[in-house]
């Protein structure tokens, strides 16, 4: 089914690059038990068209699972057993804190496009689609979403978001757990400077045993600083100062620190089941989408 | 390289620069603001930083290493770097400084040649390595040490800047000899206690330098004993040559009519151009008369062949000037017309051109108001004075030595000077003298210093001073003398007839008294009968009423008394004061006046004579009050630079200007720092605007 673009959509998301993602099917690693019945196939056996098993019959079964050829032939009464197709939860969480709002191009615009993309996909597949946006704690939100119809209102959810406030990964992850019970895919959208750290935040996603993949978004002047001279460095967020003499030791060290800071981040969802990727916000984002999650295994 | 001021003053402006600086830079660094999306890796990375290397803020700042960079620079150009020349060493330096008159010549550039000396002597003193000493001595007739030997470079160039500008002539002599005693001071006090004191033996060979423009009198005489003539440097100051120059001015009365003034000037072109100029006659300060005057070119430029080889640059090929026969039609006497004058005053003659030196366009004579001169003669009879004087324009009373001895003072004296203009002894010695003007003939004056001794007979007359005003016109050699007296003089007689052996008559000036003493009569009176016998054949020479006129007017003229007509400049004028008066005020040509402490003499002598013009003394004796300074002298007059100068029988080759060994390196230091202040402000404004 083809979506009527509008200018929102063509904010986040090329036409073309949507007919991309038309290809794209979010899979998990996990099967999950969706609260309706969906277009993926669960471990539970349920009523689909793709038939697992047999049972023997017993009282009160549904007379119309009831196999008939096998009655025919053994005179005896089976049931008929089908795969059960469930929906997916896929839920994006989406960093709006200030520091998101920082760099050219800004990260997060950037992982506004990604989140709208992921969302397509989710929708496109009939998944069950939240998206969530979070800075000092849960700032947005817009759960449920199911269908392409719905694909305008996620843009128009993700194009309304204000970038402000200090990032609080822990109470927002935290807030995130509380409300939403159901596992599925999980996709964090962040760069994951959070002062307090990523660790505990983390922890709350893991224990729904979603599938969790963690994006980290940088800005290109994060990765490679272009500064000179004597200055005064100003936290966006919480305008903590830093007096710095600009010197090539100065920014080898800065690198090495942002280098282990990543590293930190991808062993840590390693270790816990977790995917992670790291990208650029000057890498165009539908390669991201088309090709680094899909070696992360998040498409099929 | 080298350093003039040595490595203290750097090391001193590095110490007090530096370490400030550095300081400031840690309590007053300017930081440009930046927003970041997270300080977090910064300070992590700015702590691993400051644990592993304290320091690394400061070594990889360029901004400080650029400001370092500066000061440094900055402590190198107080230390007056060089670049390497031949002499690093340590210097002795003595430095002659003509300020004689032909030093006054302003050259094309508006500077005058000691301006321009000053000039060459000040780039000496600021090349001088550290610990060099050098000795200033400023010459013109007379030397003077500006400044003994002296390593303080600003004492020196204050010494410098106090030479004064003189009319007076320029001779080396004095300034050698003065060269010389400090040497050999500084040789003495150089030497080790103990070791032995030779005047060769330790002291650093000095450097001479002579900043002159060449015209020096005595330079073919002088005697150089110790200074080192091969390491002498003369640097020919001045390039003009056109002047035009007064050698002598005469005011004379006429001898029929006293009441009529005649003045004559001799006046010379030294340039190589003909000249057009008047020549004005002033009595008192007022213009009387003009005569116009052309004179051509005293030197002729003579133009090198060109086929002529390199050998005539040698020093051989420069013709010598000095002395030299002025060009034809290059020398002009002036006659003015007889004047009416019967007052006294000064008489000025002026020249209208402007030339390269102005001292020699005017000169001045001082005359006397007509009177009759009364002449003391003292003698047993002499046949010819006898009839000589009475024909002179004279007033003679006589006496014989017997009644000259017995005569009361007051016949003779009056005031505790002689009443008479002159008196002349003949045949007689006498120590009754006072202050005034006296000639003796065959006798002596009894005064310390003065002896006749055994006549000598037959003697030859060696030499004579022609050019004397006395002897002017006075063929004395062709006199033929029987006998004279071994004359003895003190030091400061001026010999005007050479004898054999002593002088045959000399001038001599002492206590106020002034005698003209010849050690012959023309009579003398034979030891055995008494008669008088013929001395000399003088008296039948046409000349001889001409020598005692000359002798009379010399010796009652408005002269000095040191024996010359003119006083030339620096030469001491002797005013004659009344009694009784403690101080006199000397007016100078230039207006200023002098006070002169008398001493209680009545003769008072005034040195401060270096400028040329009329010096008037109040109170003086009428007729002894005013005297003229001229320069008239041929070879300051010639004011055209020598290329080559003969000293001491050698001749040395000038310089134009003053061989710098050592040239300045703190200019370009300079360029550096600005250069560097640049690129720091460059790199500053960059790091701003990030």
């Amino acid at each position: 089914m083809a979506i009527t673009t509008t200018s929102k959509t063509e904010d986040l998301l090329d036409p073309e690059f949507i007919v991309r993602l038309e290809r794209l099917e979010m899979v998990s690693k996990k099967i999950f038990r969706g609260s309706m019945r969906g277009e993926r196939r669960s471990r539970r056996r349920g009523e689909s068209a793709e038939f697992a098993d047999h049972r023997n019959y017993v009282v009160g079964d549904d007379l119309r699972f009831l196999d008939w050829n096998v009655y025919a032939r053994l005179e005896r009464l089976f049931i008929k057993l089908f795969l059960e197709e469930v929906d997916l939860h896929v839920n994006i969480l989406v960093d709006v804190s200030k520091s998101m709002a920082w760099g050219k191009p800004e990260k997060a615009r950037y992982a506004r496009q990604i989140a709208a993309a992921l969302s397509y996909v989710g929708l496109a597949n009939n998944d069950r689609v939240s998206v969530y946006s979070f800075a000092n704690g849960l700032v947005g939100e817009l759960s449920g979403m199911r269908g392409k119809r719905l694909l305008p209102k996620v843009l128009e959810h993700l194009q309304t978001i204000e970038c402000g406030g200090i990032s609080d990964f822990h109470t927002s992850c935290k807030q995130f757990s509380l409300r939403h019970s159901q596992p599925g895919i999980l996709i964090v959208l962040s760069d994951f400077f959070d002062k307090g750290g990523y660790e505990s935040g983390l922890r709350m996603l893991l224990g729904k045993k979603s599938d969790v993949y963690c994006i980290q978004v940088l800005a290109p002047d994060e990765l490679e600083p272009q500064l000179t001279g004597e200055l005064r460095l100003t936290d966006v967020e919480d305008e903590d100062v830093a007096e710095v003499s600009m010197s090539r030791a100065l920014i080898n060290r800065y690198k090495q620190n942002l280098s282990a800071y990543c590293k930190g981040l991808q062993e840590h969802c390693t270790r816990r089941g977790m995917t992670y990727a790291m990208t650029c916000s000057d890498v165009p984002f539908d390669q991201v989408v088309l090709n680094v999650l899909r070696r992360r295994g998040l498409f099929k | 390289m080298n350093f003039l001021a040595g490595w203290p003053p750097i090391a001193i402006a590095a110490g007090i620069t530096v370490p400030p600086l550095v300081l400031l830079y840690f309590l007053k660094l300017r930081r440009a603001s930046h927003t970041v999306s997270t300080t977090l890796l910064w300070k992590r990375a700015v702590e691993d930083l400051q644990v592993n290397a304290p320091f690394q803020r400061i070594r990889n700042n360029l901004l400080l290493w650029l400001q370092l960079l500066i000061l440094l620079l900055a402590a190198l150009a107080l230390g007056k770097p060089i670049f390497e020349g031949s002499r690093q060493s340590e210097d002795t330096i003595v430095m002659l400084i003509d300020h004689s008159a032909s030093m006054g010549v302003e050259e094309e550039n508006g500077k005058t040649r000691l301006e321009v000396a000053k000039e060459q002597a000040e780039a000496i003193i600021d090349n001088m390595p550290t610990g060099s000493k050098a000795m200033l001595i400023g010459f013109s007739d007379r030397a003077t040490v500006v400044s003994a030997f002296e390593s303080e470079r600003s004492v020196l160039k204050d010494r410098l800047e106090s030479i004064p500008q003189t009319d007076a002539a320029s001779t080396l002599t004095e300034g050698i000899a003065l060269a010389e005693a400090y040497m050999q001071n500084l040789v003495i006090a150089g030497d080790e206690a103990g070791a032995d004191i030779t005047i060769e033996s330790s002291a650093a060979p000095a450097r001479v330098v002579i900043l002159t423009d060449g015209n020096i009198e005595d330079a073919d005489s002088l005697t150089i004993k110790r200074l080192p003539t091969g390491d002498m440097q003369i640097v020919s100051i001045g390039e003009r040559d056109d002047n035009v120059a007064i050698l002598s001015t005469e005011a004379k009365r006429n001898y029929e009519y006293p009441q009529m003034l005649e003045v004559f000037s001799l006046v010379r072109n030294f340039g190589t151009e003909t000249v057009r100029c008047d020549a004005n006659l002033y009595i008192n300060d007022k213009h009387v008369d003009v005569q116009s005057l052309e004179l051509k070119p005293g030197r002729i430029e003579t133009k090198k062949p060109e086929d002529q080889d390199d050998a005539d640059d040698s020093p051989e090929s420069e013709p010598v000037r000095r002395n030299q026969v002025p060009a034809a039609g290059s020398t002009a006497s002036v006659a003015f017309d007889p004047i009416e004058f019967e007052g006294g005053g000064s008489v000025e003659v002026r020249l209208t051109i402007d030339d390269a030196m102005r001292s020699d366009n005017a000169a001045w004579t001082v005359v006397q108001p007509p009177r009759n001169v009364t002449v003391l003669h003292v003698g047993q009879g002499n046949l010819f004075l006898d009839r000589v004087l009475p024909t002179l324009p004279i007033q003679i009373t006589k006496m014989t030595p017997e009644e000259y001895e017995s005569a009361d003072e007051t016949e003779i004296a009056e005031a505790a000077r002689l009443k008479f203009d002159v008196a002349i002894f003949d045949n007689h010695s006498t120590e009754r003298l006072w202050p005034g003007s006296y000639i003796f003939f065959g006798g002596v004056p009894q005064i310390e210093g003065v002896k006749a001794g055994r006549p000598v007979q037959g003697g030859i007359i060696f030499d004579w001073d022609e050019a004397h005003p006395i002897l002017r016109y006075v063929g004395i050699g062709k006199v033929l003398i029987h006998q004279w007296l071994a004359l003895t003089l003190p030091m400061q007689a001026e010999t005007l007839v050479e004898g054999e052996d002593a002088p045959v008559m000399a001038l001599l000036s002492q206590d106020g008294m002034h005698f003209l003493i010849s050690a012959f009569s023309l009579v003398v009176e034979d030891d055995i009968s008494g008669q008088a016998l013929l001395n000399s054949d003088w008296g039948f020479k046409p000349h001889f009423p001409v020598f005692l006129q000359n002798a009379i007017q010399f010796m009652t003229g408005s002269l000095s008394f040191k024996g010359v007509r003119n006083v030339r400049p620096g030469d001491p004028i002797e005013f004659v004061v009344p009694d009784s008066i403690d101080e006199i005020s000397v007016r100078r040509p230039d207006g200023t006046v002098a006070k002169v402490q008398t001493g209680q003499f009545t003769n008072v002598n005034y040195a401060g004579t270096r400028t040329v013009g009329v010096y008037t003394a109040q109170p003086a004796v009428e007729g002894k009050e005013q005297y003229a300074v001229n320069l008239f002298n041929s070879t300051e007059s010639n004011v055209a630079p020598s290329k080559v100068l003969k000293l001491a029988g050698t001749q040395v080759e000038t310089t134009a200007s003053v061989e710098i060994v050592n040239k300045p390196f703190w200019p370009y230091l300079l360029l550096g720092i600005l250069a560097v202040l640049l690129i720091e402000w460059a790199i500053y404004s960059k790091r701003v605007f990030v």
